[in-house]
């Protein structure tokens, strides 16, 4: 079932890609697998499916992200969770190499317990981009933090930040490129009572139009 | 009495058609006459005083020179001068001045609005009988030796045989370009070469047009010079090679080698310390997993970029530049060759000059 969606959603991005560029749009997508592990008060792990999509329009771009799956504890045989989580960012580019970009996050678990734990972050983020590896290679870090959030979990929220960093490879003789990252969230609940950590390897594909 | 009503009208038809080919001819005469170095004797001519007239353009004509009166002028004050003879009664005289202006210009009809029938049949006469011709040709002409062509015009008052020949200054034969009848006009090319098909050798050649009578006499020949000049078309100098900016390195540097490496070792390094960055203190694994492939590219890269690599791409363009440069001296090259072989032959025709034969 997932495959053909899958195809889908690819065969829906590569239109929206050349209707875009037809208005003088730079879109850019793409469908990553996420395998995520989430430690707090529990040790969760499991694999997420994610879209991403970003439109630019000369130096400010709007970016929507999208993943979910399923989580559970590391190691047993209990049917996961789901995991849901969600990312609308704005940004702008000062440089070809850097991208600010303020919007929320938001971040849906549900632990061992049955309790659901839900997170809005709104961050700040920073993203530089550069070749490496020829033109083909990009390498990328970004770093986020967050102004202010919300959690609904009985201690207080502190501060929480996170980033990516990872490799882009663009395909020579397709508007194709592949990726490969690992990112990580850090959040502080209580002072420091409680620490709330997720990370996990990305490996996607998409289409640019840059 | 009829007969005696006819013959009076028919007196009056000619005289009105008479003081009509005079006012005609007053009106056509006076704006000929306006400016030209033989207005007195026209004008006498136009007043029917003819003795006055023949007078003052006989006088006119003998002192005229090419300076001070051009061929057409020197033709209207002899057309004006035979027929002030012919209303004179003088119709030898008048033979000869017309005889005068055929040779002169044998293209030369006289206005019948202006001159009557009595004129223009006399003239007429004397030019069919008269063996006249006269050269056109264009003062400057460049052309390419052997496949280009000097044209000219041989104009003849009436029918009659021609040889047209060019010659040493010397009289030599140099060349024979027509022999034989011609009409009106006659159009000749030469294609600067001699009898052998080589460049001329001498500076000057004579255009000689010889006019014969039916009789096989010689009529008359106009003689025209010719100053000829060789000229080499100037070769094109070769187009210069490719400027050293131009070219693309053959040869990778080191620059992409050491990006390749030390930015993937530098990239490796933050996602394995990314953790510590945002201060997390249980990271899992898998982030040196994506540390070890950023790092295995940066290698690679390392290796595809290798300083002192050939650039294929590069070396191609650079061919494919110095081809376009090799085609171009190959063009030039061709095209000096043939610039070189292609030799011009400048001709400038001088002042065309009338012999008359030898009376026995």
């Amino acid at each position: 079932m997932r495959v053909p969606a899958l195809a889908a959603a690819l065969v829906a991005l590569g239109a929206g890609t050349t209707l875009a560029r037809a208005q003088g749009l730079t879109p850019a997508g793409g469908l990553s697998v996420v395998s995520t592990r989430v430690r707090g008060t529990d040790l969760l792990t499991g694999t997420a499916l994610g879209g991403q999509g970003a439109l630019a329009l000369g130096r400010v771009e709007f970016a929507l992200s999208y993943v979910q799956g399923k989580i559970g504890p590391d190691g047993g045989g209990a049917p996961g969770q789901d995991l849901v989580e969600g990312v609308a960012l704005l940004g702008v580019r000062p440089a070809r190499w850097l991208r600010l970009a303020v919007g929320p996050h938001a971040r849906s678990y549900t632990l061992t317990g049955g309790t659901q734990l839900r997170w809005v972050f709104w961050e700040l983020r920073a993203r530089a981009s550069g070749a490496f590896v020829g033109s083909a290679g990009r390498g990328y870090v970004e770093l986020w933090r967050a102004l202010s959030a919300s959690v609904n979990a009985p201690e207080s929220f502190d501060h929480a930040q996170g980033g990516e960093a990872g490799m882009v490879v663009h395909l020579a003789r397709a508007p194709l490129e592949l990726r490969l990252g690992y990112r990580i969230d850090h959040a502080v609940l209580g002072g420091g009572t409680r620490l709330e950590t997720v990370d996990g390897v990305v490996i996607g594909v998409g289409l640019s139009g840059r | 009495m009829r007969q005696r009503g006819a013959a009076v009208r028919r007196h009056l038809t000619w005289i009105c058609l008479l003081v009509c080919g005079w006012s005609a001819a007053a009106a056509q005469g006076a704006a000929q006459a306006a400016g030209s170095p033989f207005a007195e004797g026209i004008r006498a001519y136009q007043n029917l005083d003819f003795d006055q007239a023949a007078a003052l353009l006989r006088r006119d004509l003998a002192r005229a020179t090419g300076a001070t009166a051009s061929a057409s002028e020197r033709a209207q004050g002899l057309v004006y001068l035979g027929a002030a003879d012919l209303f004179r009664g003088r119709r030898d005289s008048a033979v000869a001045v017309f005889r005068r202006l055929v040779q002169l210009d044998p293209r030369y009809r006289p206005d019948r609005l202006v001159f009557p029938p009595e004129v223009t049949s006399v003239f007429d006469n004397v030019r069919v009988e008269t063996r006249a011709v006269v050269l056109v040709a264009p003062p400057d002409t460049e052309v390419s030796a052997g496949t280009g062509a000097f044209t000219f015009w041989v104009v003849a008052s009436a029918f009659q045989t021609v040889e047209v020949t060019l010659r040493y200054q010397d009289g030599a034969p140099f060349r024979a370009l027509y022999a034989g009848p011609m009409g009106d006009s006659l159009r000749v090319q030469w294609d600067g070469l001699d009898a052998a098909g080589q460049m001329p050798p001498v500076a000057r050649v004579l255009l000689r047009v010889a006019s014969r009578a039916p009789t096989g006499e010689l009529a008359g020949i106009v003689q025209l010079p010719l100053d000829l000049r060789v000229v080499h078309v100037d070769t094109l100098p070769w187009p210069k090679p490719p400027a050293d900016s131009l070219l693309l390195p053959e040869r990778s540097g080191s620059r992409p080698a050491l990006r390749a490496l030390l930015g993937g070792a530098l990239l490796a390094t933050t996602v394995a310390t990314l953790p510590s960055i945002v201060g997390s203190d249980h990271p899992s694994g898998s982030r040196l997993v994506v540390a070890g492939a950023v790092g295995l590219a940066g290698a690679l890269g390392y290796v595809l970029h290798r300083p002192g690599r050939a650039l294929t791409v590069n070396i191609q363009a650079n061919q494919a530049l110095r081809a376009r440069w090799q085609q171009g001296v190959a063009a030039v090259k061709a095209e000096n060759v043939r610039r070189r072989d292609d030799v011009h032959l400048a001709v400038h025709a001088g002042e065309p000059t009338a012999i008359k034969p030898s009376a026995r």
